[in-house]
């Protein structure tokens, strides 16, 4: 397992930059661990087992949908712009950069709970938390970044879909991420999986409270 | 399906409607197949589209759903059908290699990239729409993503017409086809004036790319215009909160002052 990490961190051997089938399994896998191992650290907040369990299982979740939703159109711009035959090697970038992320975010689960035990209150936790999400995010582009140089440097047209893949999967994981909130779990709230208006638009929120209505 | 599927990829590919085949001015590609792809790609956007309606606290209906699937497509189509006379002549004024059933089907190949790219934009509208109540936000996340796949449709029909424009003797000059960002890019500002230009071309003489370049110019601004406000006449895709299913509106207003008037709102009240 620790091996395996190794080698995806450095982009090595199953993990290489490179076409050929992704290791969707070992992927898969980290994926899953790593990020329950921060997903345990933000819920334990409050000291309360549920949240840390809810918060364990949804980023995972999150790291997960927002790739998923924001593949079908990445294929198509990619076999749209002739550039299919590198579709391979392309989405072994970005499934390997999603899986640098929850590595990242894991190894941040010490540093998640120094802060909550230092005292940190639930306003501060919650903007230090997205720190670390947005850190975790830019190691990610270094792994995603590692598998593009090659596929720009042989054809330029790849920066399009790169782009696009940015863009779109930014949008897509904030709105995802506000709506598997809560993550840390305001302390005066229960724990809970989803907030009762866990449905509701997070640039519709940010708007109103850019303008003040 | 599994053909329409097939016939999908292989258009996206550029194999449906190879280089060779727009130099030598001839498609082989049947019209009802891409009619075909078109259809299918436009219905399951639709769908996404309509879920908002079927949401709605008030007035909640599948059957926006329904529509869409038969409007989205339609939008495309009849947009095509008040077009193409236009874009016709447009292009045989400057010496097109295409004629009118050639021509027909090229305008058909980019509709359909553009319909499928918007149907891979589906999951992330149904997302959207799962959890958003604000009818403005979902106006302007459907303009942008009809925005950027008709712009990618744009640059393939630009790359495709500047094949057709080729002069067999001076292929060198587009040896390097810029990427299709960079084709759609120049085209935003100053397209008003090439419209009234091509009359004073001599067809052929001159260099190939000017050609295609007129021609797509005025095809973008004439197909533009159409389009959006065919848009606006076909509405409701989405279904504002608060009224009644319909298939149509009442005709007023302008797809302009929509899309204005939903920035406003979004950044206003809500």
């Amino acid at each position: 397992m620790n091996a395996a990490v190794d080698r995806l961190l450095r982009s090595e051997r199953e993990f290489a930059v490179g076409a050929g089938a992704s290791p969707l399994v070992a992927l898969a896998w980290t994926v899953a661990l790593a990020g329950a191992v921060h997903g345990l650290a933000l819920g334990s907040y409050a000291l309360r087992g549920e949240q840390a369990l809810y918060s364990a299982l949804k980023i995972p979740l999150l790291l997960a949908v927002s790739t998923a939703l924001c593949i079908p159109s990445f294929f198509v711009l990619n076999t749209i712009l002739g550039l299919r035959s590198d579709f391979s090697a392309a989405l072994r970038g970005i499934l390997c950069s999603q899986a640098v992320v929850a590595v990242v975010l894991a190894s941040f689960a010490p540093i998640v709970l120094f802060l909550f035990a230092s005292g940190l209150n639930y306003r501060s936790s919650l903007a230090a938390s997205g720190v670390l999400f947005f850190a975790a995010s830019m190691a990610g582009q270094r792994t995603l970044a590692r598998h593009y140089r090659p596929l720009i440097a042989a054809n330029p047209r790849h920066r399009a879909p790169r782009a696009l893949w940015l863009l779109l999967y930014w949008f897509v994981t904030i709105q995802l991420a506000w709506v598997l909130r809560p993550f840390i779990g305001a302390p005066d709230l229960p724990p809970s999986f989803f907030r009762e208006d866990a449905w509701t638009n997070a640039y519709v929120g940010i708007a109103n409270s850019i303008l003040g209505s | 399906m599994m053909n329409v599927w097939r016939a999908a990829d292989e258009l996206l590919r550029g194999r449906l409607v190879s280089t060779e085949q727009l130099r030598a001015g001839r498609l082989e590609v049947r019209g009802a197949t891409l009619v075909t792809i078109g259809a299918v790609g436009g219905a399951v956007y639709g769908v996404a589209m309509g879920m908002f309606a079927a949401l709605r606290p008030q007035h909640a209906t599948a059957l926006q759903m329904l529509a869409n699937m038969a409007k989205v497509p339609l939008l495309f189509l009849l947009t095509l059908i008040v077009a193409f006379p236009s874009l016709y002549t447009f292009s045989a004024l400057s010496g097109s290699k295409l004629h009118f059933v050639e021509t027909l089907k090229l305008l058909l190949v980019a509709i359909a990239v553009n319909l499928v790219l918007l149907a891979s934009f589906a999951p992330v509208t149904a997302f959207f729409t799962l959890s958003t109540t604000s009818y403005s936000f979902m106006v302007l996340l459907n303009t942008a993503f009809f925005a950027l796949s008709g712009a990618v449709s744009l640059g393939v029909l630009s790359r495709a017409l500047r094949a057709v424009f080729e002069q067999p003797a001076e292929s060198t000059a587009s040896a390097a086809s810029p990427s299709v960002a960079s084709s759609v890019a120049p085209s935003a500002p100053p397209n008003a004036a090439p419209v009234a230009s091509p009359r004073s071309e001599q067809p052929a003489k001159k260099p190939s790319d000017t050609g295609s370049r007129r021609v797509f110019r005025a095809w973008l601004v004439i197909y533009a215009l159409v389009g959006s406000q065919m848009a606006w006449i076909l509405r409701p895709f989405i279904g504002a909160d608060g009224l009644e299913f319909a298939l149509f509106r009442p005709r007023e207003g302008s797809f302009f002052r929509g899309v204005i008037d939903a920035i406003a709102r979004f950044f206003g009240s809500a």
